[in-house]
Formats: structure tokens, C-alpha cells, sequence
């Protein structure tokens, strides 16, 4: 048996349900709430996903590219992927939260990578750490967008800078180097963007932005041009080479100058040509070209070489353009034919057309509209007869056909009408074909011989003796002259004279000249029945025209014949021994003249003709008096005169009707003054109607 | 033979200063310890820390253990993610020590104490004494686990060339440690005792039937 220890004395435990739970569990409970606050907050925190799609995914890495802004990273990407059919690469990104709001509509977003450029190396720290997405948006919250579509190239303007952006162009024909800066006093100033190719091909145009502290160097009144490449001149003050810079040598680059003050500020948008030279430049703004031009494409039918780019466009014969580009086109749909048209497409000058108000182009397509609808049409023309070059005249066809200018096309086009093509060289190339047939070797041969007969002729011995003959005969008539018979003659003419006189008095007395006053009214009369006559004048006309048409038809051929047939016969009949005689004939006939100046003398004729002459002087006194009611008599006729032109006026049913009744009013006319002549003559001097002159 | 425990003997021992007392007895009258037949709450304890190394564990592989800075670009490894690499490279062995000291051995004592954990709570087919080996293995080999912390310890304090190269520790290494400490602190907390007394329940039970 064995001692039992003694019973010590011991309180039965009575443990609440807390003290039976180890305070241990405290521990996983605290890290489990921790790990749940953490986890809850992180997803609080978390940004937005968003999904941007790019052409190609250079160098873009999950978990590793960051989204930078300000080239701070604001998100990472988490997964790079293709869209759906592999079209492009699609780049989840993890927005920061604080960034989010701003990521809106105005965002861009753009992959960087190393470059390097004649301007120098860009993204250099992307060589080694690899690329990152730069991202640019506003600095107003917008409202969280989340699918983007990348750009491929760094944006030249980002939505934080508060530039000017502007548009740069090229003139028509002109060249451009693209990424380049812009250049003021040498110091960059802005930058171009890509170009890009206008739709129709004739020109280039890009944009491009002005740094904000240099926007206000840009006016309405600035010109830019390219200082690209090197410019070598030799003047008087010897050789000169000019470039800018370096960089611009090698890359090209724009700058700008104003060289009026007194322009508005720029718009955001506006469009500036970009000239080749700075004297272009300078130029261009003394002529207005600084309103963009209405290009007009004009179609003609047949394809006429002589057109080149350049070539003036003419309204009313002031150039108010030219001719920007050529080419054929061919479209069977259209013309209905597979012949090659001439596409010409034009450049108008809005300041040229001389327009009220607002000059831009939108006012001279509708001045043009307007313009087309009343008949305006365009048409070839010869610009020179030498060089046979064209030109396009913008030119009012009456009657034409309605058209309007189609507005259907990218450039509106101009209706077109025939071309008015001298061609110079055919027409003289007809003319010398012409003289070419004349006869005119046979011609001189018949001029010669008929030339050589009459210098026989003039050298015969007959007509050799004829002065002497006339000579007697002068001498005959002197003495005749000379006789006291012929002294006596005026008094005979006195005599006759006074008898006319008598005569003239008998006229008056019966009131002949009331008679011929009213013979004139009868004239009028007839006049007045004249206007029906005239009726008849159109046929008349036409016979005239087929009388025209026959002389037109009338060979010169046969009556160059003829005249050489007639000095034919001239010949012929000088050589006949009749036209020998002639000579001797005459002398015949001077010497019978010789007789009867003899019989005069020995009559008393002288004195017969002195009393005549008195009696022409009464009678011419008389006269004098009866012409003094001509005026009156001219006054009717004026009247009639203006009676028949009114008539003929009112003839106006065509041109040339007019035109023929005119000259038959002037005809008339010319009678009238002719009368009128002769009447005002009498006035002045009536004794010339005794007087036979 | 019949083995009888100090507890079926109305006993107990004083873990500080081992004398024996009363059963009854709360505190050691010689040197003051409380007294304690078995662990009170032991296996509670043990579970606790169980759990909270198992979550610690978790964010050891998922986050960064080590961020590797050069010139332009950092790198982040995981654990197992560091291995691989190195088996990529060819440094099988290396990759190896890294997968058993810091994968192998953590997962293993986490079923290790689960096991035994389980096992004195309900019957098991491991034997008494090979559970006592297995408790013992955990116990010791435990404190190897923080190799793996050492090692990005000793790296970063050495590859700190400023901005041509550096190595941090990352969020990792710190959930590593915590993960390998907890695992210790639930192994300690085990009463190796109640593997036995679990065998004497079984075999009093069985005498009576």
C-alpha cells in the first residue's frame, strides 16, 4: 500500500466560453481584415481600362509599356492583342484614376519611338528602355472615353498648347518638303506637318502651327515661302550664295515675312500659299492672290495641241486666270464616245472678276452661275497667230442652249462652246495658192507687146508732124480771136440775154415756180408710197445677193483671159493700116477745122453772140429771183428724206435687210445733197447756170 | 508492459524547472511557472498560426520577391518565376535549392503540421512515433526556410551600384518571412505530448472492449 499524497485542495475551473478561444486567432482574423482592406482599396484605386487600336505594335510590351503624359507614366499596358481578322493591334491600357476624367473625345495617343531626322534624334531614351505611349488630351475633364484609335505618327498639335494652327498649300505646280519647321529671323517658330496630295493632284497642302508666343507675327497680310535647298546668284556685286540654315539646307524648311502692316489676325484654319521665292512672294501681294482661287474645270470636245498650263483665261479680254492643269479624259458614259477630251482645269482670280462686296470664291462661282444662265460659255481661242498658242475666252453665245455649271464634280464645271480657231496658215496658204494660179507670165507678155506697138506708133512719122499742125491752128485761132468781129460778139450776147430775160419774165408771170413747189409735194407723196414699195425691197435683196453670188461666182481666171484677149485685139487693131492713116487723118480734120475758123471770121457771128450774152445776163437775173423759193423747195425735200429714213427704220426685221435699206437711204441722201449742192451753188453764183459750169 | 502517462497518474511536470507535481497543482511552488498538464488551447494555437501563414504564403509567390534595376529597365521575379528563369539560363541547381527551400519545404510543413494537427484529434494510420520523428523534422528544419530570405537580404545589400544597377527586395520577401516566422510559431505551439495521448485513448478504449 502506498501513500496517497494528501488531498490538496483544488477549485474546479469555471471558464467562460471567451477563455476557452486562444487569443491567438486574433492574429490570422487582424490579416485577414488587413489583406481585405488592402485588396478593396486597390481596387478602389484602380483606374479604368482603356483600349486603343494601332496599325502596328512596335515594341509594345504588357505589364511593361507605360502610357506617359508630360512623360509621366499614367498607366501601364496590360495586354497587347489583335483586333478581330488581325487588322490591328489593340493595347489595353490601365489608366491612373486621378488622370481618367480627362481622357476624353480630344485625346490622341501615339506609340514613341527613337527617330532620327536631318533636325536631329527624337526619343533617344526609347533606345534602350523600349517605347512608350504618349498620350495628349485637354485640360478639362470630359468624361471617360474608352476605345481609341492610335495615330501613327506624333501629332503636330497637342490638345495642351494653345498654338495657332494654320494650313500651308502649294501653289499650283509647286513643291513642298513636309516635317519641316518654319522659320522667322531663323529662330523656329512652328512646324509642319505631314503633306498630304489634294484630291485632284494640283497641289499640296499640310498643316502646320505657330508657336503661341509667335502666333502674332502671323496677319491676313502674311506670305510664306520656302527657304529649302540654296540660292547662288551672280550680280554686280559678284557671286552670292544664300541659304538660312543648315537644317533647312538639308530638310527643307518655310519661312515668312509681312510686308504690309495693317492685317487682321489669323483664324485658326486659315489656308496660306506657300510661294517658291521670297520675290514671288513679295509679288503675289501686290496681285491679290492671296484670295484662294474658283477652280473650274472645263471640258472640251476636241483635243487641241496649243493649250498649255499657264495660259490665260480670258473674260471680255481680261485674263482673270489661267490654266492650272491639263489632261485627256476618256469616259464613253459621258461623251458617249471614246475619243480623248481635253480637261482643262482653271484657276479664277475672284479679285479679277471686279465683284461688289465679300471677294472669295463662293461669290464668283455664283457671279459665274449667274453669268452661265444668261449664255456665258467657254471656248478655245488662238492667243497668237504665230506661235498659234491658245487660250480660253469665257465669251457670251447668244442663242445658246441652256446649260449650268455642274456642280456635281469635285471642281464645278463650265460649259463649253466651238472653238474659234483662226487658222492663220491655211488661209494665207490659200491665198499664195491662189496667186499662184494667176496668169500672170502671159499677162506681161501681152502688156510688153501692146507697150511695144504703141511706142511705134508714137515714133511714126505721121504723128510726128501733128504739132507742127496744131501749132498752125493755135495761130489761126489767135487771129481769129484777134478780129474786130468777135470784139463784137458780147454786145450779140447782150441781145440774146435780154431776149431770154423776156422769156424768164413770161415764166414768172405764170407762176412755174408755185407749179414746180407743187410738183415737189407730188414727190413727197410718191415718197410716202415708197414705204410699200420698200415692201418689195427683201426680194430685191435676194436678187441683189444672187447677183453678188454670181459676180462672186464670176472667175477672175477668165477675165484676166479676157483682158488679155482685149490687149490682144488693141494690138491688132493698132497694127491695121487704118490706124496708120490715123495720123494723116487728123491733119485732114485740123486743117477743115482751120477752114471754118476762117468762114467764122468773115461772118457776123461775133456780134450775134455779144447781143445773146446781154440777153443770158437778164435772163440769169432772173433766175436769181426764181431761185430764191429753192430753200423752201430743200426744206420739202429734207422733210421727204427724213420721211423715207423713218420708213426705213421701222424696217427693222433683220440686220441686213436694215443694213441694205440703209445704204439705199444713203443713196438717196447722197442724191439729195447732190440736189442740195447744185441748189446752194445756184444760190450763191446763178450765172454758172448761164455760165454751163 | 503498461506505459502510463503523468497525467493518468495524477501528475504534473513543471516544463521550466521538471519537478514533479500534484495534478492539481496550478503554479510550481519552486519556481513559480504555471503549471500545465497539456497545453491549454494548444492545438487552437497551432491552427491560428497555421492559417496565417498559409495567407502570408500566398502573396509570397503572387507579388515580387525580387525587382532587378539596370540601366534603363527594372525586372520583377517571383519566386517561382526566378527559378524557371534559371533553368532557362541553365543554372539547374540553383534553381533547385531556390524550388526546395522556397517552395518545397514551406508547402511540406503546412501539411506536415495539418497532419499532425488532425491526427490527435481524430485516428490515423501513421504510427505514434512517426508522427514524434515528423514533428521533430518540422521543428528543426523550419528555420531553413529563411535561406531564401537571406539571400535577397545579402543581394540587396550588395548590388546597390545607383543607377547602373540595383536590386531591392520586393513586397514578396517581407510576406516570405512573415509566412516562414508563423509556420515556426505553429510548429512551437504543438503539444508533442497529445500524439501520445491520443494512443493511450485508443488502446484504454480498446481494453475495454
Amino acid at each position: 500500500m502506498s501513500d496517497s499524497p494528501p488531498p490538496i485542495p483544488h477549485q474546479p475551473n469555471r471558464k467562460p466560453i471567451w477563455s476557452q478561444v486562444s487569443l491567438v486567432w486574433l492574429i490570422p482574423i487582424a490579416a485577414l481584415l488587413i489583406a481585405l482592406a488592402v485588396a478593396w482599396q486597390s481596387y478602389q484605386n484602380q483606374g479604368p481600362l482603356i483600349t486603343i487600336e494601332f496599325e502596328e505594335g512596335t515594341g509594345i510590351a504588357p505589364r511593361e509599356t507605360e502610357l506617359r503624359y508630360r512623360d509621366i507614366a499614367v498607366g501601364l499596358v496590360e495586354d497587347v492583342r489583335f483586333s478581330e481578322g488581325l487588322e490591328k493591334v489593340v493595347v489595353s491600357i490601365r489608366l491612373d484614376k486621378e488622370v481618367a476624367p480627362y481622357v476624353d473625345n480630344a485625346s490622341k495617343f501615339w506609340v514613341v519611338r527613337p527617330e532620327l531626322t536631318a533636325r536631329g534624334v527624337s526619343g533617344l531614351d526609347t533606345v534602350l528602355s523600349g517605347v512608350f505611349i504618349e498620350g495628349t488630351w485637354d485640360n478639362t475633364p470630359g468624361g471617360l472615353v474608352r476605345e481609341f484609335a492610335g495615330l501613327p505618327d506624333e501629332p503636330l498639335f497637342r490638345e495642351r498648347e494653345n498654338a495657332l494652327e494654320i494650313a500651308l498649300r502649294t501653289t499650283a505646280n509647286g513643291k513642298f518638303t513636309d516635317n519641316s519647321p518654319i522659320l522667322f529671323r531663323g529662330i523656329e517658330v512652328g512646324r509642319i506637318g505631314k503633306a498630304r496630295i489634294s484630291p485632284e493632284g494640283n497641289y499640296a497642302i499640310a498643316e502646320a502651327v505657330i508657336e503661341e508666343q509667335y502666333a502674332h507675327l502671323i496677319t491676313d497680310t502674311t506670305r510664306f515661302w520656302d527657304t529649302s535647298g540654296f540660292n547662288v546668284s551672280l550680280g554686280p556685286t559678284g557671286a552670292e550664295i544664300d541659304f538660312s540654315s543648315l537644317a533647312s539646307l538639308v530638310s527643307g524648311g518655310i519661312t515668312f515675312s509681312t510686308f504690309v502692316s495693317g492685317g487682321g489676325p489669323t483664324q485658326n484654319g486659315t489656308v496660306f500659299q506657300v510661294f517658291t521665292d521670297e520675290t514671288a512672294a513679295r509679288e503675289s501681294l501686290f496681285n491679290a492672290a492671296e484670295v484662294e482661287t474658283l477652280e473650274l474645270s472645263v471640258v472640251f470636245d476636241d483635243n487641241v495641241s496649243g493649250l498649255a498650263v499657264g495660259a490665260p483665261v480670258e473674260l471680255s479680254g481680261l485674263k482673270i486666270g489661267e490654266v492650272q492643269t491639263l489632261n485627256g479624259i476618256i469616259d464613253q458614259n459621258r461623251f458617249g464616245d471614246a475619243r480623248v477630251h481635253l480637261n482643262a482645269v482653271v484657276s479664277i482670280q475672284p479679285a479679277r472678276l471686279g465683284l461688289d462686296g465679300e471677294v472669295s470664291p463662293e461669290t464668283a462661282l455664283t457671279f459665274l452661275t449667274a453669268r452661265v444662265s444668261q449664255g456665258l460659255r467657254a471656248r478655245l481661242a488662238s492667243a497668237s497667230l504665230l506661235t498659234g498658242g491658245l487660250k480660253i475666252e469665257l465669251v457670251d453665245v447668244e442663242d445658246a442652249p441652256p446649260e449650268a455649271i455642274a456642280l456635281d464634280s469635285d471642281i464645278p464645271l463650265m460649259p463649253t462652246t466651238r472653238s474659234q480657231i483662226s487658222d492663220a496658215s491655211a488661209t494665207v496658204e490659200g491665198m499664195f495658192t491662189r496667186i499662184n494660179n494667176l496668169p500672170v507670165e502671159e499677162l506681161l507678155t501681152s502688156a510688153i507687146d501692146f507697150l511695144d506697138s504703141a511706142s511705134s506708133f508714137v515714133a511714126s512719122d505721121g504723128l510726128q508732124t501733128v504739132p507742127a499742125e496744131v501749132q498752125a491752128l493755135l495761130g489761126d485761132v489767135r487771129g481769129l480771136v484777134s478780129s474786130p468781129e468777135l470784139q463784137n460778139v458780147p454786145t450779140l450776147l447782150n441781145a440774146t440775154l435780154m431776149r431770154f430775160e423776156n422769156i424768164l419774165k413770161e415764166i414768172e408771170t405764170q407762176e412755174t415756180v408755185a407749179k414746180m413747189v407743187g410738183a415737189v409735194e407730188a414727190a413727197a407723196n410718191a415718197a410716202a408710197g415708197v414705204d410699200t414699195a420698200i415692201a418689195g425691197v427683201p426680194a430685191l435683196i435676194t436678187q441683189f445677193e444672187a447677183v453678188a453670188a454670181k459676180a462672186a461666182d464670176l472667175p477672175v481666171d477668165s477675165l484676166v483671159t479676157e483682158l488679155a484677149a482685149l490687149a490682144e485685139t488693141a494690138k491688132t487693131v493698132i497694127g491695121t493700116d487704118d490706124f496708120e492713116a490715123l495720123p494723116g487723118q487728123l491733119g485732114a480734120a485740123l486743117a477743115e477745122i482751120d477752114a471754118t475758123l476762117k468762114t467764122l471770121r468773115e461772118g457776123g457771128l461775133v456780134e450775134n453772140a455779144n447781143a445773146t450774152l446781154a440777153s443770158a445776163r437778164n435772163a440769169a437775173d432772173s433766175v436769181a429771183t426764181s431761185v430764191e423759193d429753192l430753200p423752201e423747195l430743200m426744206a420739202q425735200m429734207t422733210a421727204l428724206l427724213n420721211q423715207a429714213s423713218r420708213t426705213v427704220k421701222g424696217f427693222d426685221t433683220g440686220r441686213e435687210l436694215s443694213r441694205d435699206a440703209q445704204d439705199a437711204m444713203r443713196d438717196i441722201r447722197d442724191a439729195a445733197d447732190a440736189v442740195s449742192s447744185l441748189a446752194r451753188k445756184l444760190e450763191r453764183d446763178p450765172s454758172a447756170l448761164i455760165r454751163r459750169r | 508492459m503498461s506505459q502510463r502517462s503523468a497525467k493518468e497518474m495524477g501528475l504534473v511536470a513543471c516544463p521550466r524547472c521538471t519537478k514533479v507535481w500534484p495534478i492539481e497543482t496550478d503554479r510550481c511552488e519552486r519556481c513559480g511557472k504555471t503549471l500545465h498538464s497539456r497545453s491549454p488551447k494548444s492545438l487552437q494555437r497551432v491552427w491560428a498560426w497555421w492559417v496565417i501563414g498559409v495567407m502570408c504564403y500566398i502573396p509570397a509567390n503572387i507579388l515580387p520577391m525580387l525587382t532587378t534595376r539596370t540601366l534603363f529597365r527594372s525586372e520583377d521575379s517571383t519566386i517561382v518565376g526566378g527559378a524557371v528563369e534559371l533553368i532557362h539560363h541553365g543554372s539547374v541547381g540553383i534553381a533547385l535549392i531556390i524550388l526546395i527551400a522556397s517552395v518545397a519545404i514551406p508547402v511540406g510543413k503546412f501539411f506536415a503540421i495539418g497532419f499532425l494537427a488532425l491526427s490527435v484529434q481524430r485516428p490515423s494510420a501513421a504510427s505514434q512515433h512517426q508522427r514524434q520523428i515528423l514533428y521533430e523534422v518540422v521543428e528543426y528544419i523550419g528555420r531553413w526556410s529563411m535561406i531564401d530570405v537571406f539571400v535577397v537580404a545579402i543581394l540587396s545589400a550588395l548590388v546597390q551600384l545607383k543607377a547602373l544597377a540595383s536590386i531591392n527586395p520586393g513586397p514578396a520577401s517581407l510576406f516570405f518571412a512573415c509566412s516562414v516566422i508563423f509556420t515556426m510559431l505553429s510548429a512551437q505551439s504543438f503539444d508533442s505530448r497529445l500524439i501520445w495521448d491520443r494512443h493511450d485513448q485508443m488502446k484504454k478504449s480498446s481494453a475495454h472492449v
